[in-house]
């Protein structure tokens, strides 16, 4: 009976409290007080946040209606976003990876088309290299413009150690197992890899697909065509792979090293690495790390080809750019226009160069001597710009809820706890939609 | 309801009893202790409505989400017991909760006997005691985020301890074999927490009474034959509530696998909190997550019924008793 009455109780405060958290919610989303005339412009919290605030800066020195600058530190960004987005503290403009990463937002009806704004002001078209402002069209319609800069892959290395080891950036899959050989001769690890972090594995897994199958087969997949993984061509790269690390390319504890605490960075700055695929980040990275070695020994080249494979040697992959959406409930369309106007601007393009960062805008080009490594500007302004495809890294191609299952079957395929057929299977499992 | 008889009688008690004077009855908190009367449900109000606006309410939402399939854009779709059917044929889940299981068992087994034999040793009087021990308490001052980025540099396997020990670590690739990272997990865990441990062993043993030591001495019992014969037994109750504090905390460790391991290698250390991390937060399917996180309590409650029920902590037992 005791046990009862108060159990009963509970529930009816439970009860109660429940009514009013429903009702709490009930009302989101509905009716905002006015909150004066501001924009929300919501970005991932790093170090190039201050080439952000200096241009919103800029555009509240002119703009009735001022734009805010809210930021979420990286890790957590891509969470946060997505709870906040459909509730009242959605911004009215935020980051994002183009792609993928978007289109759970765009089929749930929350975007903004921007082909209004661009018919407008062809500008906003216009003013970026075509293949990087295609990332962020779905369905045909654009729905992001470009901001902050374009990450390609690229093969970097230590010229000390290749010198040592007789050995040059490779220009075929020959050359590169030919250099594996002669730099365990030597006594290094040919290959730096973070496999710790899964995201630098899966560079390898991107760049031998486009080489051998070229970059449609990746397209077909994504597609839903779920035949794509199971083609010739998916098995001729899955063999490739297998035949690097089994040749020894990335060492053994691979698994073990990771980019982000500077794991793998380090091997490569301290000659204990020849080369190491990453993302044109890695140059910063070093720069900030290693000054000597940036400014010395560290070189890059292009992702060799692979004899027989239909991919183009210019195509590349990784992040085509960051882009800056619009919600379709912001109360100041016209502001945000204006706002999107300064990506192309001058003065974003010098900002963004001079933290390192790689605009994709026409007007790049004519200023590339104002980077922080013209040199190295430049030689990814120029892949960029001749690249017949690049493709969006898989991990952001996909819809998020592909990513858990998609790097488990990387590592695993990777350092050989899974076969091909498992890998295949694993694959065609991933939603692709 | 009939409490309200239960209070007047219980407050009565005082005047009844004989012998109330007894200074150990009202030291030891018996019936005369209580005069003022003992407190309604309305004295615990505050804290219910607390308990049942974040413990009560979260878990029934969790628990109608867990029939539902969201993405938390739209709004949630009922999707009947798919949820449920999905995890169960996913192995992934139940290789998470096996894992769970494995790190919690390791975990009680490993930091147990360390802790017992480091309180018994803390609570006696021997010269730099005081010292050792407070040096030994630091790791438990430091956050379980910073202790695992600490660890996780330190066993680096080309920066860290492992290049300098290859006779031990061998190519040092401790994150990449299930076994070696499992390893790694119960390590950190017993470095961060067998110091917590320690301290309720050193405060159980402190107060286990002088007397039985010097009878046992007069009887010719030795050091070892006085810990299992005395310390052992009378830190039974010490030793049930450590052990449930750690599988509890076993259960729901989530930072050291998130920092260490991600899972990783593959999914040889996605314990069933991680899991449902992975399931909310990096896929945003919180309709599985929360199935994951609703068999996780099922399976939590299960566990600690079931230590409760073999230890007798039930019954409340004093280890004072026959004093």
């Amino acid at each position: 009976m005791k046990q009862r009455a108060r159990f009963s109780r509970t529930v009816v405060v439970g009860g109660a409290a429940l009514a009013l958290v429903l009702s709490l919610s009930g009302c989101g989303g509905g009716s905002d007080a006015a909150d004066g005339d501001t924009i929300h412009v919501l970005v991932y919290g790093d170090a190039a946040n201050k080439v952000e605030k200096e241009l919103v800066a800029t555009f509240n020195k002119t703009s009735e209606v001022k734009a805010v600058l809210d930021t979420i530190p990286g890790a957590d960004y891509q969470a946060k976003l997505q709870t906040i987005i459909n509730s009242k503290q959605a911004p009215d403009v935020f980051f994002n990876w183009g792609g993928g990463s978007i289109k759970p937002f765009v089929d749930a009806g929350l975007l903004l088309p921007l082909d209004p704004f661009i018919a407008e002001d062809p500008g906003l078209k216009e003013k970026f290299l075509p293949s990087v402002f295609n990332s962020a069209v779905v369905d045909g319609t654009s729905y992001g413009i470009p901001m902050r800069g374009t990450q390609p892959v690229l093969l970097f290395n230590n010229g000390k150690v290749l010198e040592k080891a007789g050995v040059e950036p490779p220009q075929t899959w020959d050359d590169l197992l030919a250099a594996v050989e002669a730099l365990k001769a030597d006594g290094v690890t040919p290959i730096a890899l973070g496999g710790g972090d899964r995201w630098p594995t899966l560079m390898w897994f991107e760049y031998l697909y486009d080489r051998i199958a070229g970059p449609e087969l990746f397209q077909k997949a994504l597609d839903g065509d779920k035949d794509a993984w199971a083609s010739p061509d998916s098995r001729k790269a899955l063999g490739k792979i297998r035949e690097l690390v089994d040749a020894g390319a990335f060492g053994t504890n691979y698994d073990s090293v990771k980019f982000t605490d500077q794991g793998s960075p380090t091997l490569l700055a301290t000659g204990r690495a020849g080369f190491e695929l990453m993302g044109s980040w890695a140059y910063s990275t070093q720069q900030d790390a290693h000054p000597e070695f940036a400014r010395s020994d560290l070189g890059y080249s292009a992702f060799p080809s692979v004899e027989g494979g239909k991919g183009d040697r210019a195509n590349l992959v990784g992040n085509t750019n960051n882009f800056y959406s619009v919600l379709k409930k912001t109360k100041h369309p016209q502001a945000v226009a204006e706002f999107l106007k300064l990506m192309y601007s001058d003065q974003f393009v010098k900002a963004q160069l001079s933290i390192g960062n790689l605009p994709t805008t026409t007007n790049t080009e004519g200023l590339l001597d104002t980077a922080a490594s013209p040199e190295f500007a430049k030689f990814q302004y120029d892949m960029v710009k001749e690249a017949p495809a690049f493709q969006l890294s898989w991990d952001q191609a996909y819809p998020r809820s592909a990513a858990t299952a998609m790097y488990q079957s990387l590592q695993q395929f990777f350092n050989g706890s899974m076969d091909e057929d498992a890998f295949i299977q694993a694959m065609q499992a991933l939603p692709t939609s | 309801m009939n409490r309200t008889p239960a209070i007047p009688k219980r407050s009565k008690g005082p005047e009844g009893s004989e012998g109330f004077e007894d200074r150990a009855t009202v030291r030891w908190g018996g019936p005369g202790a209580v005069a003022v009367g003992r407190p309604g449900f309305l004295w615990a109000a505050p804290a219910a409505l607390f308990f049942g606006l974040f413990a009560i309410v979260p878990l029934i939402m969790v628990a109608v989400l867990s029939f539902a399939s969201w993405d938390g854009l739209s709004d949630p779709e009922f999707a009947g017991l798919a949820n449920w059917k999905k995890l169960l044929d996913d192995p992934v889940m139940i290789k998470s909760l096996w894992l769970s299981v494995l790190l919690t068992v390791l975990g009680v087994a490993v930091q147990t006997p360390l802790s017992i034999l480091l309180g018994v040793w803390a609570a006696g009087h021997q010269r730099n005691r005081a010292v050792l021990s407070a040096i030994y308490f630091v790791p438990m001052l430091l956050s379980i985020a910073a202790v695992s980025v600490l660890w996780r540099a330190l066993l680096d396997p080309n920066l860290g301890v492992p290049a300098q020990a290859t006779w031990l670590f061998g190519d040092g690739n401790l994150f990449g074999m299930q076994a070696s990272a499992i390893g790694v997990l119960v390590f950190v865990s017993t470095w961060q927490f067998t110091p917590l441990h320690t301290l309720i062993y050193q405060g159980a043993a402190r107060a286990v009474p002088p007397v039985l030591y010097q009878a046992a001495q007069i009887d010719g019992a030795g050091k070892v034959r006085q810990f299992f014969h005395i310390t052992l037994p009378q830190l039974r109750n010490a030793i049930i509530t450590s052990m449930i504090l750690m599988v509890v905390g076993g259960l729901t460790t989530f930072d050291t696998v998130l920092i260490l391991t991600q899972g990783g290698p593959g999914s040889d250390t996605t314990i069933s909190a991680f899991y449902m991390y992975q399931k909310a937060f990096k896929s945003f399917d919180y309709g599985s997550a929360s199935a994951i996180a609703l068999l996780l309590v099922l399976v939590s409650t299960l566990i600690s019924l079931i230590v409760v029920r073999l230890s007798g902590y039930d019954k409340m037992r004093s280890t004072m008793e026959g004093l």
